[in-house]
């Protein structure tokens, strides 16, 4: 940690010689990466010797899951809830199998690290996937009416638009499946090699949390989409567009 | 294209109110839109809808094909208030086409298609043949059709559906001359050959004496005129641009 430090303070004063103004920067952020890193630390060191408090920690991290993805999906009613219902339950989908089948144990060491990453890969989808329709919904609303003119349900008009707004968020998951171990290695194969597990363990694992992710991030995806839907479809099969804030 | 004229008494004949409204009343943001317009629209027969910019007409349009909804009020079909209707089963019987004609992603025959269980080729085809498209455009990319060629595959894809009623929001607002004229012939001859109940609108006042046997006339969200387009165009001039 002190050697990284250093090359901070190297990048630090090469922004002072420089005069690049970024210098102030960068300490607040190492101090604060120091005091939240070291805070999470104190709490998961405490969480992890309970797996009730580790269900606590869950759901503060779905808590915030569900905020951040709330905001990006305004316009529409109840974004929070939509976006909690969409992330909750893709992230059980995916998560609760890998527990009950035993592929890792069910103590806190395992369960807050891979609920984690899936829940961060299932907010990241709903977020994505919900943007992406409110878009769809405002560019293409004259196309809309004209299928609902032609007689379809609201449901059948906006399919097209479903689809296009799930593959949309779905990119950066299957791109980084595809390209795993060519372009980037992902954390936790990381982890567990620094940590001293062969590499073949690490990949294993890492597989797994990929796999998890990916079933996560589509089903996620379709939830948010179908939410979102089912609070534009009016009565009478109409579609309204989400209101801008 | 020579323009169309309706000619007097080749439609059928008038009988009762196919669709009316009654008291409608639709708001947006508050404001009245439409402000108790009573209006029917009789079987067989081409009523234009016309007034100044903001009157109305769309929405008075878009309310009976239940786009928007009524805030007071009511759109009567066949005599049944149109919320009593299924509203997929009401937007086949009473069809809409825009003024800028609605383009839907692949082929010609993928639109007219579309949201039918199956169509049938000859239909498809003969609902092309029946707008002054060659059957053969079905195979083509719709988006490579003309402006002109797509309102006309728009109105070709309504007509597949066998409506009753065609709801016309400036069907040719977004055409060249040649091309409004054959929309108008084309709007005309389906009223006299199939007994088609056409509601339009329209800005220009000589167009609405072409094709329509009667005018309504919308101001400030209300009915203030209603009588053949001639007798609208002298009662009120200069109202409409």
């Amino acid at each position: 940690m002190l050697v990284g430090l250093g090359l901070v303070a190297v990048a630090a004063v090469v922004s002072l010689r420089l005069g690049l103004g970024v210098e102030r920067e960068l300490v607040v952020a190492v101090v604060r990466a120091l005091v939240q890193l070291g805070v999470v630390a104190l709490i998961i060191t405490a969480v992890f010797n309970h797996l009730g408090l580790s269900a606590g920690f869950v759901a503060v991290m779905l808590a915030a899951a569900a905020i951040t993805s709330g905001r990006r999906i305004q316009g529409v009613g109840h974004p929070m809830a939509r976006a909690a219902a969409a992330i909750a339950l893709a992230a059980a989908i995916a998560v609760v199998p890998l527990f009950a089948v035993g592929t890792f144990p069910l103590t806190p060491r395992y369960v807050i690290p891979v609920s984690g990453i899936v829940i961060g890969g299932a907010m990241k989808a709903t977020s994505l996937a919900g943007l992406r329709l409110i878009e769809e919904l405002s560019d293409h609303h004259q196309e809309l009416e004209a299928r609902l003119a032609l007689g379809v349900s609201a449901m059948t008009a906006l399919r097209s638009r479903l689809r296009r707004a799930v593959v949309a968020a779905l990119v950066p998951a299957i791109d980084q499946t595809k390209n795993v171990g060519l372009v980037t290695l992902p954390g936790a194969f990381v982890g567990m090699l620094l940590g001293g597990s062969s590499p073949l363990e690490a990949a294993q694992v890492q597989l797994t949390v990929l796999f998890a992710l990916l079933g996560a991030g589509a089903l996620a995806a379709a939830m948010a989409t179908l939410l979102i839907a089912r609070a534009a479809i009016q009565p009478g099969e109409r579609i309204q567009l989400p209101v801008a804030r | 294209m020579r323009p169309f004229r309706h000619p007097p008494g080749a439609t059928t004949p008038v009988t009762a109110p196919h669709l009316a409204a009654q008291q409608l009343v639709v708001a947006r943001s508050g404001r009245r839109v439409l402000n108790g317009v009573d209006v029917d629209f009789a079987r067989g027969r081409v009523t234009a809808v016309v007034g100044p910019s903001g009157a109305g007409k769309t929405t008075l349009l878009r309310a009976l094909n239940r786009l928007d909804e009524p805030t007071a009020g009511r759109v009567v079909f066949h005599g049944r208030d149109v919320r009593a209707l299924d509203p997929c089963q009401l937007r086949r019987r009473v069809a809409m086409v825009f003024q800028t004609p609605v383009v839907l992603p692949g082929t010609v025959r993928a639109n007219l298609a579309y949201g039918l269980d199956d169509p049938g080729e000859q239909a498809l085809a003969q609902a092309l043949v029946d707008v002054g498209l060659p059957g053969e455009a079905l195979q083509r990319d719709a988006h490579t059709l003309s402006t002109g060629e797509a309102q006309r595959m728009t109105i070709a894809r309504a007509l597949v559906r066998e409506p009753e009623v065609l709801l016309a929001d400036e069907p040719t607002g977004a055409l060249d001359r040649d091309a409004s004229a054959g929309i108008e012939a084309l709007i005309g001859r389906l009223c006299v050959e199939r007994g088609l109940t056409v509601a339009f609108v329209t800005h220009d006042l000589a167009q609405a004496e072409r094709m329509a046997q009667r005018a309504v006339l919308l101001s400030r969200g209300r009915i203030v005129a209603a009588d053949t387009p001639a007798e609208v165009a002298a009662s009120w001039p200069g109202v409409i641009t």
